[in-house]
């Protein structure tokens, strides 16, 4: 499926339950969700034959198993009714509903799956309910196990239905609801239960927000350090609104943890504010825990602009938290791609309303996720080496980048399939697929994929490449093209096509082609191909180079077979590039 | 609670703080306040007006039957916060053809309204 399909169709997503799943439906479908859905249910409490059904095709894009632990788990239904149990056999049937999900996963893109919950006034019995075969105990041993049996299901994302219930408080369960219309929640869990899968449908398709710009004074700590001095700001010490600003600060200190980068932008005078964040003793983030900042009197959609840029991400990966309502208002209506969330007056509120985010999720956690910051840290130092060069090609050649190229394997498989997902910019077709429709369409001798990490004298960029070819009738055809914007214009995207040459050249093929679908974000990748030196039919949107005449590996991009292949360098020797002499590097200007 | 109306503590059941306004008055903004969160789950051409002419069941009404039994059930909730008290609004089957009182908001109004005063067997909050 292409994005540009994707942008078109409503997204199909289907429920399974055996409860009334109906006024859940109705949020996707008629809430303020930017994503477009049309839902269809399951028959109702048909969870069993739901899951198991035999078609090959694709039953809809999305699923949400949202069910009862009473119906699924029957052991569980006699433990309610105080029965002795088999424990044994108790966990043997949620790992039979575990088969079944695993089982559907061929159906959808990812499988959501509600955890087990029970209503507060089941109250089992009483002070044994943790105890022995207590109700609540077996209920959390059910979960785990679920959670175990789903660990390497990538496709299928167990969700904590019990957050939902505990935000609802007593009247998350409705007796009334259920006797009239079997719906076994309140409709405000069902809305926000909704929300969430919203944003994990968002995280799969989109990607998650990688940036958090915050303001200083009154929201990263409380007063005008320009009119206090850092020395009287109220952060920490025996001061409540002292400890929740420092509470904020580690709540922002975590994302950072998990590869979310922080900027700041600041009405500041920048040297004042730096002070205070290198010499309070009490303050939690430094210096050094920021990618970027500007700190200056510049109006602040402008800075986070500017900041963005500096970044190399895109509008859409930001988040920007201010405790002053117009900046907040200004920033939205200047730059609707940032998110920018409302933000409580109260500043007791101020760590617990960041934690709640969701905009933050990430259905894949990487390796590469988690070492963001190292990355945007060796940007900074491959930018400033820069300046110490004279010309573009000079400083390309000094940075000794290395391309290893590696087939689709079990140790690549998430980052590829979440790299296919996410780039926007250098993409030549947009292709979105799960990695259950990657593998299917692997499974023929004419089709090829490789993933591309590359490194350089300043770090490793880590997995950052993808090129697919379909070969037929003697030629072969690009599929997926991608580079990440992290490597974009250092010649990577030269090195993949000569790459697919020598490969195609090699396969005793006569043409290479690239069949280019726009979209509204990946003019970065037409450029290239303009430059490519590719002949381009402009009807047909199509790029071909004759194999006839070799394609010219790029001066200075090593490309090494991965350690699993033989080791050997395919190509090392500097060639000239095709491009036209003087053409202008690629300029990223966001992310991917 | 107590037979004098007071629960454990001796403190007095609450009455509905009405802001001066009558108590149909403060019934009306409570179903207002229901309409605008069941109108999240309805499509935007099918959304309710907040007035006291709105049709909840029967023709011209928006509402299918899970829609009024979701109104019904967020009304309950918020006529307890308001109120104090719980009121239950299905006492009598709204689905029945001899329920009159969902026909509208304001025969809604009207019904709870009697019922807040003259509650002989409230229950508390």
């Amino acid at each position: 499926m292409t994005a540009s399909n994707t942008e078109r169709k409503a997204l199909k997503l289907y429920l399974i339950s055996d409860f009334n799943l109906e006024t859940m439906g109705n949020y996707f479908v008629n809430g303020n969700s930017s994503l477009q859905m049309s839902v269809s249910s399951a028959p109702f409490g048909q969870v069993f034959p739901a899951l198991l059904q035999t078609s090959d095709s694709p039953l809809a894009d999305f699923a949400v198993v949202w069910t009862s632990p009473e119906i699924i788990v029957p052991s569980f239904a006699e433990s309610l009714n105080h029965a002795a149990i088999d424990e044994d056999r108790l966990l043997s049937e949620v790992h039979e509903f575990a088969e079944c999900l695993r089982k559907a996963q061929k159906h959808f893109r990812a499988i959501f799956v509600m955890s087990w919950t029970l209503p507060y006034y089941r109250r089992g019995n009483g002070i044994l309910s943790l105890k022995g075969q207590g109700s609540r105990k077996l209920l959390l041993k059910m979960n785990l196990k679920l959670a175990e049996e789903l660990e390497d299901c990538e496709s299928i994302y167990l969700l904590d239905a019990q957050r939902w219930l505990e935000a609802v408080g007593k009247n998350s369960y409705s007796p009334k609801l259920w006797y009239m219309t079997k719906a076994r929640f309140h409709a405000d869990v069902f809305r926000r239960a909704a929300r969430e899968v919203e944003a994990a449908i968002s995280a799969v398709l989109e990607g998650s927000r990688k940036l958090v710009i915050v303001d200083l004074d009154n929201t990263l700590w409380g007063g005008v350090v320009g009119d206090l001095g850092w020395q009287n700001l109220k952060l920490g010490g025996h001061d409540y609104l002292g400890e929740a600003f420092v509470d904020f600060q580690k709540a922002l200190k975590s994302l950072r943890n998990r590869g979310v980068l922080l900027a700041i932008a600041s009405k500041n005078e920048e040297s004042v504010a730096l002070e205070a964040l290198s010499k309070h003793p009490e303050m939690v983030l430094r210096p050094e825990d920021f990618a970027a900042w500007r700190i200056n009197w510049n109006d602040k959609a402008a800075n986070i602009v500017e900041l963005a840029a500096e970044l190399n991400l895109g509008l859409q990966s930001a988040v920007f938290i201010d405790d002053n309502p117009v900046e907040r208002a200004r920033v939205r209506e200047a730059l609707p791609e940032v998110h920018v969330p409302d933000w409580p007056e109260d500043k007791t509120l101020f760590a617990s309303r960041f934690l709640e985010l969701d905009c933050f999720d990430s259905p894949y956690p990487t390796a590469e996720d988690a070492a963001r910051n190292q990355l945007y840290a060796d940007e900074r130092q491959r930018a400033r080496s820069r300046k110490t060069v004279n010309s573009a090609e000079e400083w390309l050649l000094s940075l000794d980048t290395e391309c290893t190229v590696e087939e689709l394997s079990d140790a690549n498989r998430v980052r590829v399939v979440q790299l296919l997902n996410k780039t926007n910019q250098m993409n030549l077709t947009t292709r979105r697929v799960s990695e259950h429709e990657l593998q299917r369409w692997l499974g023929q001798d004419s089709r090829k994929l490789w993933a591309f990490r590359v490194k350089d004298k300043f770090g490793d960029s880590g997995l950052t490449g993808i090129l697919s070819l379909e070969m037929k009738s003697g030629m072969a055809c690009i599929i997926d093209f991608v580079l990440s914007c992290r490597v974009f214009g250092r010649k990577v995207e030269d090195a993949m096509v000569a790459f697919a040459a020598e490969y195609c050249t090699a396969a005793g093929l006569g043409e290479l082609r690239a069949n280019y679908i726009p979209t509204a974000k990946n003019k970065p990748c037409f450029s290239f191909w303009m430059s490519s030196g590719f002949s381009y039919n402009e009807k047909e949107n199509r790029f071909r180079w004759p194999l006839s005449k070799a394609y010219p590996f790029p001066v200075g991009v090593k490309i090494h077979r991965s350690a699993t292949a033989t080791g050997d360098i395919l190509h090392s020797q500097p060639q000239r590039s095709p491009h036209a002499e003087g053409a202008a590097l690629p300029v990223f200007t966001n992310s991917d | 609670m107590n037979m004098d109306g007071t629960n454990f503590l001796g403190s007095s059941v609450k009455e509905p703080s009405t802001n001066g306004t009558s108590l149909f008055d403060g019934i009306l903004r409570v179903m207002y306040d229901s309409i605008a969160e069941v109108n999240l789950q309805l499509p935007e051409n099918q959304r309710m007006g907040k007035s006291p002419d709105t049709i909840l069941l029967g023709d011209g009404g928006k509402l299918d039957s899970l829609g009024l039994v979701n109104f019904i059930v967020i009304t309950e909730q918020k006529l307890e916060e308001f109120l104090g008290v719980r009121i239950d609004l299905t006492e009598n089957d709204p689905f029945s053809p001899t329920t009159g009182h969902f026909r509208t908001v304001q025969s809604l109004a009207t019904y709870i309204c009697e019922l807040a005063e003259n509650r002989p067997g409230r229950e508390l909050a």
